[in-house]
């Protein structure tokens, strides 16, 4: 097969210094499926947008069928025969789907109008063409979203697109989605085209692709045959080392009930229930799971138990108060907090870090105030910083510097410190570790397993199975906004669980 | 800090540069007229004088300094002023105490009358939900021509031929020893206390944090509203005494127009400044400066003094946009260099 892509010694710097691309080279054959995998923040997005114009590279150069070119944005990438799946898909939900292929680029008749019967005929010959099952004449926003995905695999098509990028494309489909995707990709490498195809599955990848280009922390692991891959191969070459994928709890027994979610419902102002009936219990010393797909009701726990959003009914229970409608102030006295989203919910990225370790600590700690705790003193706060810098290993200058500064792995650290410090009794963690490298992955885990050791109890809310089932004593499953099924972790399995977090109903082996 | 002064002081000049400019254009001297300009506030035996004619500048730079940073966009300072400085003129009508008891107070009464117009806009929200960016902005008008109206008619001094209330009573003006009036301590006093409540006080720290996320604070037991309301209060109080300041300090009475040339110089300093109180402090005199000089620089060389108020705008302009870019220039050019670091 012939190199048709090269791209030689890649580097993109994002400022002020954070290196996503370190003299990455690779090639791509004409006629393949070729992934392109590695972790979070590893620089395959980065690497893709490069190749599409999206994005410049500070250094390197491309290579495509023999010529150096440049594309300065993805409209000439489009032109030259590149194009581009996005995760988020973009279309006009109010037009039809052969109106969204032809937008831009619509055939006119003699006045210059769009002609409709001839756009529509072009492309119904392109679903044809390549055994798409659409109907040209849906509207997008009736349409699933697999056959979204696949109205912006024709658009590309359409365009004369030989060379398809799909950033995750699987990301946004269910499990019974997938398998066509793959098909109708797999009937475009025969037909010959080029796909490229980013992913962190690697079950999806292997069985996919026909070659596989590691990438780890902005560098190039290396660009192996997918029939000479595995699994476990493949995962240690992302992460740089072998991965255990195994429980790490010590035998442990709980303690009483610290935190109780009773009989909770929640009704969205849009009337649609997205909480009903939830019933869970947290002892001390005890890590329950929630697992589930993501979107299944757990934002909306999460924001009531913190108080964000009013339940229809029920009550949440910790240390035996009832604490519902309690202002949050009262409830963080007894429920710490690390929220998925770092920048908006757990952090004020434009302040000092010291700005962002005293929250909450400045209303519930004495010894952060003066003057009847209405001047906040500065000494106090510059020590409890140190603190959370030594006991939780932050790498940082300074307290003074902005939080920004800090890398994401540090960021939770220093949040990780402001909350555990608050020696509350119960902790809520809403995905930890997301958008974590593997070293500060394992650094949050060891932490709540300490946590675990103190006599805290925990809900921890993970989209990560594997997660879960290292850290978890119980494991609740939602859907749909309902408790599917409580196991114990040591009596189930991977499988089980996953079974029910898609489908809901209980598992028949 | 050092580029935040970098960032200033270019823009300043680069104001001036573009001013010159246009000067030139028109056929005046530039360096006759800025020498002139300066030379009129900041002679010797001037200085005295620019300074009492910035404290109406850098109070309502305070207000609207530290809304902004608290996120609550007020832009009623003209209302709070004008009502402020109303309810100041009436007090100083009807009460007749000696001087240290009412400077002090006429200064509460006008604190309060500016804290009443934008708490008007405070409850709004409280109860409506209604944004205080429309609501402070409509009671301006309101209190625009409710002052007009109450000098017009129920505190009209008789025999003039404009609309002004007669002069406040003897003991409400703010004492002046030559040229040095005393609301210059006032507007010092204010600025430590500010400065003090926003970098140092329990209450600043969570408004500053609110300011830039809300979410973030009111998860982390900050009570949003209460706080909401105190920054409007405090806020209206500001503007409210510069409005006070005017009167007392000033003609003594309340006369149409009074506030007309401060209030929105407020705003531009409080976004120059970018919110930062010390900043504020600074861009308030400096704006009196130029205020005060383009009346000598009128005289000499008849350049019209509206050239400040278009100097003023460059140099808003400028510093704003300065900000930003420099801030992109400099995380640019440190990423080259670690380029340069890597490849070679």
């Amino acid at each position: 097969m012939d190199d048709i892509i090269e791209m030689n010694r890649i580097v993109k710097i994002f400022p002020p210094a954070l290196v996503a691309l370190d003299d990455v080279s690779v090639t791509f054959r004409k006629g393949e499926i070729h992934a392109i995998v590695g972790e979070n923040g590893a620089g395959k997005s980065t690497l893709m947008k490069i190749l599409y114009g999206m994005q410049p590279a500070d250094s390197g150069e491309i290579i495509y069928d023999g010529e150096k070119v440049k594309f300065s944005d993805p409209g000439e990438a489009i032109l030259a025969g590149i194009g581009m799946v996005h995760q988020e898909i973009i279309l006009v939900p109010q037009y039809t789907v052969w109106e969204n292929v032809v937008l831009g680029i619509e055939p006119v008749n003699f006045l210059d109008h769009l002609d409709v019967k001839k756009a529509r005929h072009q492309v119904k010959e392109k679903i044809e063409e390549f055994h798409f099952n659409l109907d040209p004449d849906a509207k997008v926003e009736d349409i699933s979203v697999a056959a979204r995905q696949k109205v912006e695999i024709l658009k590309l098509l359409f365009r004369n697109v030989s060379i398809l990028i799909m950033d995750e494309p699987t990301s946004v489909l269910t499990p019974q989605e997938i398998p066509q995707l793959f098909e109708e990709l797999k009937r475009l490498r025969d037909s010959g085209d080029t796909i490229l195809f980013i992913s962190h599955h690697l079950e999806e990848v292997l069985e996919l692709s026909d070659r596989i280009t590691v990438l780890r922390k902005g560098k190039k692991v290396d660009t192996i045959q997918a029939d000479e891959a595995t699994k476990t191969g493949l995962a240690q070459m992302m992460v740089g080392r072998e991965v255990i994928f195994e429980s790490i709890r010590k035998a442990q027994q709980a303690g009483e009930v610290v935190f109780e979610i009773c009989g909770v419902n929640y009704t969205d102002p849009n009337k649609r229930p997205r909480l009903t009936d939830i019933n869970i219990k947290v002892r001390a010393s005890e890590i329950v799971g929630i697992a589930g797909v993501e979107g299944n009701g757990q934002l909306e726990l999460v924001n009531v138990i913190m108080g964000l959003i009013e339940p229809t009914s029920g009550s949440i229970i910790a240390q035996g108060e009832d604490i519902t409608r309690e202002p949050i102030i009262e409830k963080r006295k007894r429920v710490a907090f690390v929220s998925q989203d770092r920048a908006n919910m757990s952090a004020c990225i434009p302040a000092k870090i010291t700005e962002n370790v005293i929250m909450t600590h400045h209303r519930l700690g004495k010894r952060f105030t003066k003057w009847g705790g209405r001047v906040l003193d500065s000494k106090q706060s510059a020590l409890f910083t140190n603190e959370v810098r030594e006991q939780f290993d932050v790498q940082m200058t300074s307290g003074e510097a902005v939080f920004k500064s800090l890398s994401g792995g540090n960021q939770q650290k220093v949040i990780l410190g402001r909350e555990l410090l608050l020696e509350a009794p119960f902790i809520l963690l809403d995905q930890p570790t997301r958008g974590l490298d593997v070293g500060s992955i394992e650094y949050v885990h060891r932490q709540i397993m300490d946590m675990r050791a103190q006599q805290r109890g925990m809900l921890l809310i993970s989209a990560d199975l594997e997660e879960l089932f290292r850290l978890c004593d119980r494991l609740v499953v939602m859907h749909r906004g309902r408790v599917v099924a409580e196991l114990v972790t040591e009596e189930t399995n991977v499988t089980e669980v996953g079974y029910l977090m898609l489908e809901g109903a209980s598992y028949e082996a | 800090m050092r580029r935040k002064i970098l960032v200033n002081v270019v823009g300043v000049l680069l104001a001036f540069l573009l001013g010159a400019l246009v000067l030139l254009i028109q056929g005046y001297n530039p360096l006759e007229v800025y020498f002139r300009l300066f030379q009129y506030s900041l002679a010797p035996g001037k200085i005295a004088y620019t300074l009492s004619n910035s404290v109406p500048l850098v109070l309502t730079g305070l207000s609207a300094s530290v809304a902004f940073a608290s996120g609550a966009i007020n832009l009623g300072q003209p209302g709070q002023l004008l009502i402020g400085g109303l309810l100041a003129t009436v007090g100083g009508l009807y009460l007749h105490l000696p001087p240290l008891l009412m400077i002090p107070a006429l200064l509460i009464l006008s604190m309060i009358g500016g804290a009443l117009w934008s708490g008007v806009a405070a409850v709004f929200k409280y109860w409506f939900n209604m944004s205080e960016f429309i609501t402070t902005l409509m009671l301006n008008m309101i209190a625009d021509y409710f002052t007009y109206w109450a000098i017009t008619y129920p505190f009209f001094e008789k025999n003039a031929t404009y609309p002004q209330t007669p002069l406040i009573s003897k003991g409400g003006w703010m004492p002046e020893w030559g040229n040095f009036n005393s609301s210059i301590l006032v507007m010092l006093l204010a600025f430590l206390v500010i400065w003090f409540i926003v970098n140092r006080a329990t209450a600043g720290y969570e408004w500053r944090i609110s300011g830039q996320n809300s979410l973030f604070s009111r998860l982390g037991g900050v009570n949003i509203s209460k706080n909401y309301m105190m920054v409007m209060l405090l806020t209206g109080a500001l503007a409210g005494l510069a409005g006070g300041m005017v009167v007392t300090a000033g003609p003594h009475r309340f006369i149409k127009d009074i506030g007309a040339n401060y209030a929105w110089d407020g705003v531009m300093i409080a976004m120059v400044a970018n919110t930062d109180i010390i900043l504020t402090l600074v861009y308030g005199i400096f704006f009196g400066i130029l205020q005060t000089g383009a009346v000598g620089m009128e005289l000499i060389t008849a350049v019209p003094k509206e050239l400040i108020q278009v100097l003023q705008a460059v140099i808003v302009l400028i510093v704003v946009s300065g900000r930003v870019y420099f801030e992109t220039l400099f995380t640019k050019l440190e990423a080259r260099r670690k380029l340069k670091e890597m490849v070679s």
